[in-house]
């Protein structure tokens, strides 16, 4: 056994489970409060990509700016990514999901894919059928930590995901609109008997999970520096499968299925063969609903309210 | 009320069915008129979805040499027109809706000959029926052996008339392309050990088998092998696990969409700084912008000449950049010279189905943009000539051909 | 006589048959024999997950798996590839018991499972089925498929690739099957499944065994795409992994809900239709709009081109269908019942309403707040 190979790839598992828990975040959170898969977020954390994609040239971002000149480009550009896509997430969820609220559970799961389908191709048609290059305006240089090697976006990419996703704990455990979400999520009636406005917390949520898909997509744009308007359903499924596999409704069950399922392709890649991947995450996936049919944080429930 | 509601959606579906293009429901009420007055091309290719940048500069050449021969006065007063099939479903190939277009060309009297399609596995499934029917079809860029090489299974995707041979290509098979990138590498670069990726498609397998059997033969060692799940972004831990296995080439089989250019850049994430290398898919101005300045030092073969050396190709990449403000794509030269032989085909014979398969199937010496050429007895073309190329200073430069075709 | 006054409930249905019997002798296009003879192809598979979604109430989203092991099992059986070349009627049928095994065999592990969790499962099993076929191509041919499949053979007669042999066995087995699928439903098995679909608990302490009656559903939901996967292949000629990708799975559920979940004839017209629309209509309507506008001398329309558009508006097209008729467009009256019932007992627009039908599918509800 390498032990720095296997530590190079524990840091790649990190890095790419970082990515897929920022996206599974908002699946958790939605289908938490409404027992949605909101099958359109791949794609709304790709029209983050575009939409940082867009504001960067926009402000004529390079490498070779000013520091504090590219600082500001960069906050710039994450807030527009966030709200946009916060803003598309609450529209979304007026206009596709609410009306279907209630009805018949598989209606809204297509909706879902109707409007995920509709979001890939007004990408498309707005940046063209080919994958864009993403202004790569943070240098990606490759340093040794000790005996091991580690890129320098690597280490902003965790860091900016870990940030997040304690943001998003203080929000929820922390604060009165947190206080409301998890109640509706809880019992949506007892909630409203309550006083709290259930179609404004349920916007709310989408908003939060959108707005963490929009900063991924700015992430992952700077990371891999190429957009294409098809990369959201790859990434949405495996974050999709990620929030199953850490317990649907749990964010910290999808934080932590998230970096499970990094490192399951991570080390198919090293130690199976690549195109095991897709493979070797479900098989993973299946043995632990075998075992725990509610996810690894999942809790075992009643049958009915 | 919910039966009424059946039958009408019902009769909706078959009068929508009926009134099809070509079965003269909406045709234009001198329709009978003017089809005595067009010759048809069918072209199928992918057109929509993530499939569209393979297709629309296809099309576009195809419309170019189409306006071209019309522009020249047609053949004795007939226009030519193409009629344009997309096989892309929900954005994806599909050799189903390919056979079902093919289906609905030939189901056309006025269609003369088929240009198309672009991705091998639908030639899987179209080629037996234009094959059966006895209608030329010409693809621009299926570069799979098994469509038309016996010893690749070829007969049973020709198995009604196995002799009368009715699918030609204008581009050379990927068992010349591999084998070309395997001498470069190991003879010319003297580059011993090489990993291997592939993006597990037709195309893209074809070529790294082939560069893996050549590559083995002269000597060379094969570290690792290993397939791309498909739209994977991330490729920081396979080619971690590659590095550790100290190649000194990396060769990839597939597009530069399927991860050609991403593994290019994602290259030096982790510090894997040899060279790399691949085929026809991943030379073109897609891969710089994918790849950015991280190109440079990257190799591919094209199965053709260097267009920019060959004059006749001077005036179609001119008319090309005029008429659509952009590049040419990889197979548009292609997709032109397909066209133009059903074309010429048609002022040769006249529109006639078996009298052009038959012209095209003895076409000798033809010249065209992309060189002079014949068709083997399988369809496929004789100019065997793989041209090496490099990046350097951010762009592809022509280093070296190997002529094949003696 | 007897049997006539049975009949009279189907007289809409019967007038359909007659009239897609009748079709291809006013439609010569062979492409849109073929058009028809593969709408056919997903109604059957339409029909087998409806036993799985609509009956059962268990949410699949991962059916072209067992349409993936359905084609192959014949492609296996019948090509160059293995040299084998087995009859194609007896490999219709065993195609579908081999599929309707591997049914019951991906179905056991669901079996605790609840809810979305079970979709995400079958949503693996969807996606592992065709890499496995992908990545094993000594066995399998991988990526280049399988070529050369024998096409069937009546009585001397070879099918060929003339679509209209294939169109009319087709409508004989979609008629079969519906005569089957009816019995089923109103068997003592199909009344577990809508048991089942309605209350779990309830069916289970009613004495219905709930692995026997999940596991029967996915097993016969899978036999007929063994059906289905066999013809197809077999009209095709050739089989490749990526026939088989998310999509596919997701395109014959979106038949099954739009056309009305548990209702037969409902699934049967939502599938024609939608395959229809996508193929025929989707894909020649730059066609259509252009030959309109020569027609009408509308230049605008003569201009128009769809092609780019036209992934766009199947997405739109489903947004819309499901937000005007959420219960698909022709509901089962079970389920309609259910709805209408829920509404009027609701005063307020619950945020998701385990409870409504298909709930089954439905799950625990979610407890596990963010």
């Amino acid at each position: 056994m390498d032990w720095n190979l296997l530590v190079l790839q524990l840091i790649n598992g990190l890095t790419l489970g970082a990515i897929y828990a920022v996206i599974a975040l908002g699946y958790t959170m939605v289908y938490g409060i409404i027992e949605l898969i909101n099958f359109a977020h791949g794609d709304v954390y790709t029209a983050g990509s575009f939409v940082a994609l867009a504001t960067l040239t926009l402000l004529g971002a390079t490498r070779h700016m000013a520091a504090a000149a590219l600082a500001f480009a960069l906050i710039v550009t994450f807030l527009a990514a966030m709200l946009i896509m916060g803003a598309t997430g609450v529209v979304i969820e007026r206009f596709a999901y609410r009306p279907l609220r209630g009805r018949q559970r598989l209606a809204p799961l297509l909706t879902a894919i109707g409007v995920s389908f509709s979001l890939e191709n007004i990408l498309q048609l707005w940046m063209g059928p080919s994958p864009v290059p993403f202004p790569q305006v943070l240098p990606n240089p490759f340093f040794n930590l000790g005996a091991v090697g580690v890129g320098q976006m690597q280490l902003v990419v965790i860091f900016s995901s870990i940030v997040m996703m304690l943001a998003l704990h203080f929000f929820v455990q922390g604060t009165k609109l947190g206080k409301a979400m998890r109640a509706t999520a809880q019992d949506w009636m007892a909630a409203e008997i309550m006083g709290i406005d259930i179609n404004k917390t349920i916007a709310l949520t989408f908003f939060i999970g959108s707005v963490l898909a929009g900063a991924g997509g700015v992430i992952t744009g700077l990371y891999y520096g190429n957009v294409w308007f098809i990369n959201g359903f790859r990434a949405g499924l495996i974050a999709f499968t990620a929030a199953v596999l850490g317990g649907i409704g749990n964010t910290t069950g999808a934080a932590l299925g998230g970096f499970v399922i990094g490192f399951v392709e991570v080390m198919t890649a090293q130690y199976v063969g690549f195109q095991w991947a897709e493979v070797t995450i479900f098989s993973v996936l299946i043995l632990v609903l075998i075992f725990r049919p509610t996810g690894l944080l999942g809790q075992q429930l009643p049958e009915r309210t | 009320m919910r039966r009424l509601l059946f039958l009408l959606a019902g009769l909706a579906v078959i009068s929508l069915i009926a009134m099809g293009p070509g079965s003269g429901g909406l045709q234009p009420a001198n329709g009978a008129a003017m089809a005595g007055k067009t010759i048809k091309i069918g072209v199928d290719l992918p057109m929509s979805g993530g499939e569209a940048p393979n297709g629309e500069p296809t099309n576009n050449a195809v419309l170019l040499a189409i306006d071209e021969a019309n522009k020249a006065g047609g053949y004795k007063g007939m226009m030519f027109e193409e009629v344009l099939k997309d096989d892309a479903v929900n954005g994806v190939h599909d050799p189903a809706q390919g056979a079902k277009n093919v289906q609905e060309l030939l189901a056309d009297s006025a269609v003369v000959g088929i240009m198309g399609n672009f991705n091998s596995n639908v030639g899987k499934a179209t080629i037996p029926i234009t094959n059966a029917a006895g209608v030329v079809q010409i693809s621009p860029s299926q570069t799979n052996p098994g469509l038309t090489k016996p010893e690749f299974g070829a007969l049973d995707v020709r198995k009604a008339h196995p002799t009368q041979i009715n699918y030609f290509r204008v581009c050379p098979t990927d068992d010349l392309q591999g084998p070309v990138a395997a001498d470069y590498a190991f003879k010319k670069l003297k580059l011993k050990k090489v990993a291997i990726l592939d993006d597990q498609e037709t195309y893209g397998k074809g070529i790294a088998d082939e560069f893996a059997r050549e590559f083995g033969k002269l000597g060379g060692t094969v570290v690792s092998r290993d397939g791309i799940p498909k739209g994977t972004q991330d490729f920081h831990a396979i080619l971690t696990a590659i590095k550790a296995k100290a190649p000194d080439l990396l060769f990839f089989g597939g597009v530069t969409t399927t991860g050609g250019g991403l593994i290019r850049k994602q290259m030096k994430d982790v510090g894997l700084t040899i060279p790399y290398e691949g085929g026809d898919g991943i030379v073109e101005d897609e891969f710089l912008k994918v790849a950015g300045d991280d190109a440079n030092g990257s190799y591919g073969t094209v199965a053709a000449e260097n267009a920019e050396k060959l004059p006749t190709a001077k005036g179609f990449l001119a008319a090309y950049k005029a008429k659509y403000k952009s590049d040419p794509g990889a197979y548009s030269a292609n997709g032109y010279v397909a066209a133009k032989i059903i074309i010429d085909a048609v002022k040769a014979v006249g529109p006639d189905r078996a009298k052009v398969r038959a012209w095209v199937a003895n076409l000798k010496n033809y010249k065209s943009i992309i060189g002079t050429f014949s068709f083997d007895k399988n369809g496929d073309t004789t100019n065997k000539i793989v041209s090496v190329y490099t990046v350097k200073n951010g762009k592809w430069e022509w280093l070296d051909q190997i002529n094949f075709t003696l | 006589m007897r049997v006539l006054k049975r009949l009279v409930p189907y007289r809409t249905a019967l007038v359909i048959l007659l009239v897609l019997l009748l079709f291809p002798l006013v439609d010569h296009n062979a492409g849109h024999i073929n058009a028809g003879a593969d709408a056919a192809v997903y109604v059957l598979l339409a029909l087998g997950l409806n036993i799985v979604v609509g009956f059962a109430g268990l949410l699949d989203l991962g059916y072209a798996a067992f349409f993936a092991i359905g084609s192959y099992t014949y492609a296996f059986a019948a090509s160059p590839f293995y040299h084998l070349h087995l009859p194609f009627w007896p490999m219709l049928l065993v195609g579908a018991i081999i599929a309707g095994v591997f049914g019951a065999l991906l179905g056991a592990p669901t079996l605790r499972l609840r809810g979305d969790y079970l979709a995400i499962v079958t949503l693996g099993f969807g996606e592992i089925v065709p890499t496995v076929f992908l990545n094993l191509p000594k066995y399998t041919g991988g990526t280049n498929g399988i070529v050369g499949i024998d096409q069937p053979t009546l009585f001397g007669y070879q099918f060929g690739f003339n679509p209209l042999p294939y169109y009319y066995t087709l409508i004989v087995i979609i008629v079969v099957s519906v005569i089957g699928v009816l019995r089923l439903r109103d068997s003592r098995l199909g009344r577990a499944w809508l048991a089942v679909r309605e209350d779990e608990i309830a069916a289970a302490s009613m004495g219905v065994n709930l692995v026997t009656t999940k596991l029967l559903a996915f097993s016969f939901g899978a036999f007929f795409s063994g059906f289905a996967g066999a013809l197809y292949v077999a009209k095709l000629g050739v089989v490749s992994p990526d026939q088989f990708n998310f999509t596919v799975s997701f395109t014959i559920l979106a038949m099954v809900v739009l056309g009305g979940m548990g209702n037969v004839f409902g699934v049967i017209a939502g599938a024609a239709i939608l395959y229809e629309f996508q193929t025929l209509f989707l894909a020649d309507l730059t066609q259509w709009s252009n030959n309109l506008g020569h027609a009408w001398g509308i230049l605008f329309l003569t201009k128009l081109n769809f092609v780019n558009l036209k992934f766009l508006l199947y997405g739109l097209g489903l947004v819309f269908l499901m937000l005007l008729r959420p219960e698909g467009i022709f509901p089962e009256r079970r389920i309609r019942a259910i709805i209408t019932e829920r509404e009027s007992v609701a005063t307020e627009i619950p945020p998701a309403d385990v409870s409504a039908a298909g709930s089954p599918a439905g799950g625990p509800p979610p407890h596990a707040g963010p």
